[in-house]
């Protein structure tokens, strides 16, 4: 994690110079509002790194991890999701059919990602809990 | 720590074809990205085939003119959405966890579904050929106003775009999820200016990933609801307007399609040379500088629309010498002095880097606007961008498939079925593309399916159509090397190559969680190379004590 944002933001700053430039330079709308954009995406999500974890901008190696994480191995409703939008989008030129099929297939993905995610946090209280017996 | 979770108790274990298409181990979701996008390859490679075959010669009618549109567009879509790009990221989701030491890729469960959601726009973009109409057919970068409802009517073309929309949204999440893994997971030791050439180079691709595929998302939509009666992109300025915002993707997606082929070349050149990368920080900075430049540069697709500005455009496109030229830089200063060995990898590498500079050379004159007026709409541009985008993402791909098909099977390719694959794409590549510069300086149009027979294009061109042919059985003699290799299996150990970088220290194919031994220590970005000195060191000192005592 540290120093994860680094590199996010610095490059984000380099698209930043450059958008000025291109508002300078150009001064059209659309490529001005295009290149914005992306300077924000970057940034945000720089910002999303380093708000995950303060270290994110400080310099240096990652310290090692200490706390156990659940690690998944397979994950029937990713799948279902991901399939769905496709069926959804598909649906939405094909046949309607297929546009409602998407739909409740996100709902049954979505359903059975919240039941994963419970199950792999119970997990990891259980290791927890395992591990501070004495 | 980590703890593996199967899934909960309620549920039955998912094992077999099932537990492979569902896993979230990043290993298989790349291998699995891997697997459909050559599957996809392997479609645009006979679309390119069907092409050449309707080009061999003056006035042929193996195709018909609107077969030949839908030929050329799925063609270029199938190799840029669903081959090249997603290749990249099925590479970078299988090697970055292992060459930073994680044990696993950061949001496992987005990035599965951002998997699945790409497969989904492959297939629903090929279902076009099943539409009435057929498929999409207003070229890979489908310019408003030809690609609206009037101009190209049809479900095929919308189908294109739904297409689009899905494998974009697909590979930005997997982006995402890399970016995040580069960010979060890196082993202790793992500082930045320690991560090795590739995982530098993938992260740079999904940053531009991040930051330019919400702008193909975008457009795409916006040019569904322009076909469906929205009017968005209408007159001069909508038609300007869309190109602005399709190319702000477009030409990102260059780098992202080279990028992560140059770092695998240059770990298998600095693999195969035995020695250190020469300059890293430099390359580091200059890919960073390329990346950022890349996003500055798309309205150079445009200068003969007269809507840009194009000194501003053509300032920057040149400057994309400097980051480049420090690439090549490093590349010559790592093979002098290195104790070379010419592997198939190494080989194709070096290949990569030549048949890239056809590509980076020809891009100087079609970045200035005055010459691009002359080349614009010509074989010439063809030419340009298959040297950068096929030779300058193949033979880097390649080039990282044998360094790394031991680590990821346990089996060693064949070596002499590799050079013999080598000779024929090279061959392939230059017989296909280089006459495309004659004849495109000469005045043939691109995206023709006929021509008037003219001196000297007959000849050009039955000769890019053998280039094709013979790049074509390159590739079936790789599929048979493959299969060859997996089925009479040469083992290839952990570390076959002596690399230099994390991966080569675990198992081969790597285990669940990627490491069961404790890594080494990290002071480099080539830690297994740090070690091999230091025991050498170790060694010359005992050898010393015992001749001088």
């Amino acid at each position: 994690m540290r120093g994860g944002a680094i590199p996010i933001l610095v490059w984000g700053t380099l698209l930043l110079v450059l958008a000025l430039g291109n508002w300078v330079w150009d001064a059209k709308p659309v490529n001005g509002a295009a290149a914005t954009a992306a300077v924000l995406i970057i940034y945000g999500f720089g910002v999303a790194v380093w708000l995950a974890r303060r270290e994110a901008i400080r310099r240096g190696p990652p310290a090692p991890r200490s706390e156990p994480e659940t690690v998944p191995q397979s994950s029937l409703a990713a799948m279902l999701i991901g399939l769905s939008v496709g069926c959804a989008l598909f649906g939405l030129v094909w046949t309607r059919f297929l546009l409602y099929f998407g739909i409740a297939m996100f709902v049954v993905g979505v359903g059975r990602m919240t039941i994963e995610v419970r199950a792999a946090r119970a997990t990891r209280r259980k290791v927890l809990g395992e591990g501070e017996q004495p | 720590m980590s703890v593996a979770t199967r899934h909960p108790a309620r549920f039955p274990v998912i094992g077999g074809w099932l537990g492979t298409l569902t896993s979230t181990d990043h290993k298989r979701m790349g291998l699995t990205l891997g697997v459909c996008s050559l599957f996809f390859f392997l479609l645009g490679g006979v679309f390119a085939l069907l092409m050449r075959t309707q080009l061999a010669q003056s006035n042929m009618h193996f195709v018909s003119d609107n077969s030949y549109n839908e030929l050329f567009t799925m063609h270029g879509s199938t190799m840029i959405y669903l081959f090249v790009t997603p290749m990249a990221i099925a590479m970078s989701l299988y090697l970055v966890p292992l060459q930073i030491g994680a044990t696993r890729i950061s949001a496992p469960r987005l990035c599965l579904a951002g998997m699945w959601t790409w497969i989904c726009g492959g297939l629903v973009m090929q279902q076009g050929w099943f539409a009435s109409g057929g498929a999409g057919r207003a070229g890979w970068s489908s310019y408003a106003p030809q690609s609206n409802g009037i101009n190209t009517p049809g479900v095929g073309m919308d189908l294109w775009v739904i297409g689009v929309i899905l494998a974009a949204t697909g590979m930005l999440v997997m982006g995402g999820c890399v970016v995040a893994t580069i960010a979060r997971r890196r082993a202790p030791g793992m500082s930045l200016l320690r991560m090795p050439l590739y995982t530098w180079t993938a992260l740079v691709s999904v940053l531009m990933v991040v930051g330019s595929f919400p702008m193909l998302v975008l457009v795409m939509v916006l040019l569904y609801i322009d076909r469906h009666g929205g009017r968005i992109f209408t007159g001069f300025e909508g038609s300007i307007d869309y190109q602005d915002l399709f190319w702000f993707f477009g030409h990102p997606v260059v780098y992202v399609m080279f990028f992560p082929y140059l770092g695998a070349a240059a770990e298998a050149i600095a693999v195969s040379a035995h020695k250190r990368w020469f300059g890293y920080l430099a390359f580091v900075a200059s890919m960073m500088m390329f990346a950022a430049l890349s996003m500055s540069v798309w309205s150079h697709h445009m200068y003969v629309t007269g809507g840009v500005t194009n000194q501003y455009f053509a300032f920057t496109s040149t400057l994309l010498l400097v980051p480049a030229g420090i690439e090549y830089f490093d590349m010559i200063g790592t093979l002098i002095g290195g104790a070379i060995v010419l592997r198939t990898s190494m080989l194709f590498g070096l290949t990569f880097f030549i048949q890239f500079l056809i590509g980076g050379l020809s891009g100087i004159f079609v970045a200035s606007p005055v010459l691009d007026y002359h080349a614009y709409g010509t074989y010439i541009v063809v030419a340009h961008f298959h040297y950068t985008l096929f030779a300058g993402s193949i033979f880097g791909f390649f080039a990282g498939v044998y360094h790394w098909f031991p680590k990821v099977t346990g089996a060693l390719l064949r070596e002499g079925l590799g050079k013999l694959h080598l000779a024929l794409m090279a061959v392939g590549t230059n017989l296909t593309f280089f006459p495309m510069f004659f004849l495109g300086n000469d005045g043939m149009p691109r995206r023709v399916s006929r021509y008037p027979t003219h001196p000297g294009w007959g000849t050009l061109n039955e000769l890019e159509t053998i280039g094709a042919g013979i790049i074509a059985i390159g590739v079936l003699v790789f599929l048979f090397n493959v299969w060859t290799s997996l089925r009479r299996r040469v083992p290839a150990g952990d570390d076959p190559w002596l690399g230099h970088t994390l991966e080569w220290a675990t198992t081969s194919p790597p285990p669940p969680l990627n490491f069961e031994a404790p890594l080494p220590p990290i002071r480099s970005y080539a830690p297994l190379l740090d070690l091999r000195e230091e025991e050498l060191d170790r060694a010359r000192e005992r050898a010393e004590v015992t001749v001088g005592g």
